[in-house]
């Protein structure tokens, strides 16, 4: 097995889950890394990703686990042959499938343009009731961990997973209240409540 | 000027399937400067497009000459309506370079529902769409190609240059010639207007009778089909970029054969890319692995009109399996009943395999050439049955020329025989027999182009003996639309009059008029009206002397082929393939097969 953490950056933002699986499979077949199969009727290669980031959003930290025997530059010969918003940034070889999609429980985006705020104010809020995509009322501040300004730059963290906020979704509500317009949202870390493999 | 990605990211963040708009394909084109721009446009969705083999030889021909080549695609009409509302002009995905700053938009018409989006497209990219308004070499050479350019009459007001024919290289011909010239010059055009395979719509006039038919073409110009001899040796993208979102085909296409041996008479594909040329199994063998290596693709489609009838066949499957790496599949997705062979099918997941014997009864197959018998079917089946198949889809045409209700009922004995053959042995699975029946549309440069097309009614009526004797378990039908296949029949057959149709019908909001959820009947309806064009004109079964609003173009094939031909198909007399025996079609002179080489 082989893990790593990647990018989706360039315009990748925009590859839906699906679409950015596709690509990680053709440019593990492009870079001749053999990956295991299912054993099932329709095989389909043995490739896991972390959960699914929002499309749109950039990150720095993605991560996948691949059932393979390769044992060359792993990251070498991967991002000669990956688009170019797939990059990956480190790796390391596995005992076990490290799960991202259950391990990785916070992670820790930036983003730039929201008017600033007093982040202390925020988080001693009790609760924070948004609708979201589906136009249901959810309190979000479990769901929020983190929020501090690093320069004109706005660092926050938020839960993933079962537990999670999307990240354009916090930022929405921040400009709804303090004012500005997010951009360049970046995913710069994911959280793991276990080991991080990689 | 670049279109930047964050400059848009609102609208990418809201529309459906933001990676068709963003570019970064890998494998896609990087240019740095070049003289001559090029914009290969196809007038449809991303996944649809790129899914075209076509599209990217074009391409490829002019990145071979040093110019630049890249992709626009029609943006579905929620991202169309927001860069519109927005002030951004389309782009090209790899560049991001407006439309409108590239030497030459070259449009791919794959069939005549997609006219509108080329309005649409030139309309999102801010470029006048009447040729008449364009005047003063401001804009781009707007140029069309593909299958439909042989009738591109209806476009004929909006475009300036027609490609007929093979693309491999009349397009980049041009491309030279415009650089020679010094622009979109009057030189440029009445020096591209005497290139084979390319037609110029300003140079040339049409004159109309009294009874409202055309009574003379004036130009000093005979536009004639582009024809590349040796495909072996012709342009071949040997990596192709690897589309963001799955796509319709996702998988490495390689292009066998050029052209059809049998001369179905319905079949416009089958005359209009005549003469057959065939690619090497080596030659394809280099292709398919050097695709399967810059794509990471796991299926190759081997293409043509008819690959069961390539004769190295077999020796072409048995290198690809040799050569290409392991777990790669083959798909073979054009095969004709009487090529159907166990050993071919073997490879694919055995789900469903399709047929298409297009009539029911063996007269009316004898009518349109369909040289297959009921026997050659049902064997055919069995055989598909055997090797694990469970399920057939039948492709069937209905309003076909001299067509009775008993040659659509004939079509029941078919499935029940199918059904039968199935029995025969016991089978794990319940068959499931889909039977899909479109509506006949005659097009140009067949034996069938002065044919009536079925009104309404007619249509309606055949539509329910189909449901009447079809109605059986495990068996579904479906048919076409009747709005959608006249629409394609009009504008088939068309005429330089229709361009003001097609125009109010966008004024009127139509586009994507293919996508049965987008087309809009009513719309389409006031635009006729408002033009005072009764689309029933088109339709009409034309006169013997009539002259034909695409008789101009000589696409290599004789007039009297086709009127001996269409004696045939009322005879009931089979004509048979070119395999057999040279019909004498006027393309003797250079074609293999009637040279000998089958």
């Amino acid at each position: 097995m082989i893990a790593f953490k990647y990018t989706k950056t360039d315009g990748a933002e925009y590859l839906s889950h699906l679409d950015l699986l596709r690509h990680i499979y053709r440019t593990l077949r492009r870079a001749c890394i053999p990956v295991n199969y299912s054993g099932g009727f329709h095989k389909h290669p043995r490739i896991f990703l972390n959960n699914p980031l929002g499309t749109g959003i950039k990150s720095a930290a993605e991560y996948a686990a691949v059932e393979s025997g390769f044992d060359g530059d792993f990251m070498e010969e991967f991002n000669k042959f990956s688009p170019s918003g797939v990059k990956c940034l480190k790796w390391a070889h596995t005992d076990k499938n490290p799960n991202y999609a259950n391990c990785i429980v916070k992670c820790t985006y930036s983003a730039q343009g929201i008017n600033k705020f007093d982040a202390r104010e925020l988080l001693e809020k009790e609760s924070i009731r948004i609708c979201d995509l589906r136009g249901r009322e959810v309190d979000i501040r479990p769901r929020i961990y983190a929020v501090e300004w690093q320069g004109d730059k706005l660092l926050f963290t938020l839960g993933c997973g079962e537990n999670n906020l999307r990240p354009d979704l916090f930022c929405d509500y921040l400009c709804s209240l303090y004012g500005g317009n997010a951009r360049g949202i970046l995913k710069t870390a994911s959280i793991m409540s276990g080991d991080e493999f990689v | 000027m670049t279109i930047d990605l964050e400059q848009i990211k609102d609208i990418l963040s809201r529309v459906e399937k933001p990676a068709r708009y963003t570019g970064g394909e890998y494998g896609e084109v990087k240019c740095q400067s070049s003289p001559f721009y090029f914009c290969m446009a196809f007038p449809d969705l991303y996944e649809v497009g790129m899914s075209n083999l076509g599209i990217k030889i074009v391409a490829e021909s002019f990145l071979r000459r040093g110019y630049a080549a890249d992709y626009c695609f029609a943006p579905y009409t929620d991202f169309g309506d927001a860069i519109k509302k927005a002030g951004v002009p389309l782009y090209s995905l790899a560049l991001k370079k407006p439309l409108k700053e590239f030497d030459m938009i070259g449009f791919s018409l794959q069939f005549e529902l997609c006219y509108t989006n080329l309005l649409y497209m030139l309309d999102l990219a801010g470029i006048p769409l009447r040729r008449a308004d364009r005047a003063g070499g401001k804009y781009p050479v707007i140029a069309i190609g593909g299958p439909c350019t042989v009738n591109p009459e209806p476009l004929a007001d909006f475009v300036d240059i027609v490609f007929i024919g093979d693309g491999e290289s009349a397009d980049a011909d041009v491309a030279a010639l415009y650089l020679e010239c010094g622009g979109a010059t009057d030189e440029f055009y009445r020096r591209a207007a005497q290139l084979d395979g390319v037609y110029v719509p300003a140079l040339m006039e049409v004159r109309y009778g009294e009874d409202g038919h055309i009574c003379a073409f004036e130009s000093q110009f005979r536009p004639r089909r582009a024809i590349i001899s040796d495909l072996d040796g012709a342009v071949f993208p040997a990596a192709q970029p690897v589309p963001n979102c799955e796509s319709v085909f996702d998988r490495s296409i390689i292009e066998v054969m050029r052209g059809c041996y049998r001369g179905c008479r319905f079949c416009q594909a089958g005359f209009i890319y005549r003469p057959v040329r065939q690619r090497k199994v080596d030659t394809l063998t280099k292709q398919a692995c050097s695709l399967i290596a810059s794509t990471g693709y796991d299926e190759v489609s081997l293409n043509s009109l008819s690959t069961g009838d390539y004769p190295h066949l077999r020796e072409l499957i048995r290198s690809l399996k040799a050569t290409l790496p392991e777990g790669v599949t083959l798909a073979l997705p054009s095969l004709r009943v009487d090529s159907f062979d166990s050993d071919f099918a073997q490879d694919a997941r055995k789900i469903s395999l399709t047929f298409a014997p297009e009539a029911g009864s063996q007269r009316l197959r004898d009518v349109i050439n369909k040289d297959v018998t009921e026997d050659e079917i049902i064997s055919a089946a069995e055989s598909a049955f055997d090797i694990g198949y469970s399920a057939v889809k039948l492709y069937f045409m209905l309003g076909l020329p001299t067509e009775t209700d008993e040659d659509l009922r004939a079509i029941r004995r078919i499935v029940d025989l199918i059904k039968s053959a199935y029995g025969r042995k016991k089978r794990a699975k319940a068959l499931r027999v889909s039977v899909s029946v479109s509506t006949f549309i005659p097009k140009p440069f067949t034996p069938f182009q002065w044919e009536k097309q079925c009104g309404e009614e007619e249509v309606e009526a055949k539509q329910k003996v189909l449901r009447d004797c079809l109605y059986i378990k495990g068996v579904t039908l479906s048919w076409s639309d009747y709005f959608t296949s006249r629409l394609e029949g009009v504008f088939a057959r068309g005429d330089r009059k229709l361009g003001a149709v097609l125009q109010r019908a966008y004024e009127l909001g139509c586009r994507f008029d293919g996508w049965t959820k987008d087309l809009n009947k009513q719309a389409w309806a006031q635009a006729f009206d408002d033009c005072g064009i009764d689309p029933a004109i088109y339709t009409r079964e034309r006169g013997a002397s009539e002259i034909l609003p695409w008789e101009f173009i000589d696409v290599g094939i004789t007039k009297n082929f086709f009127e001996r031909e269409r004696q045939n198909a009322y005879a009931g007399i089979v004509t048979g393939s070119c395999k057999a025996g040279c019909a004498g079609c006027g393309l003797q002179k250079i074609c293999p097969a009637a040279k000998g080489d089958r």
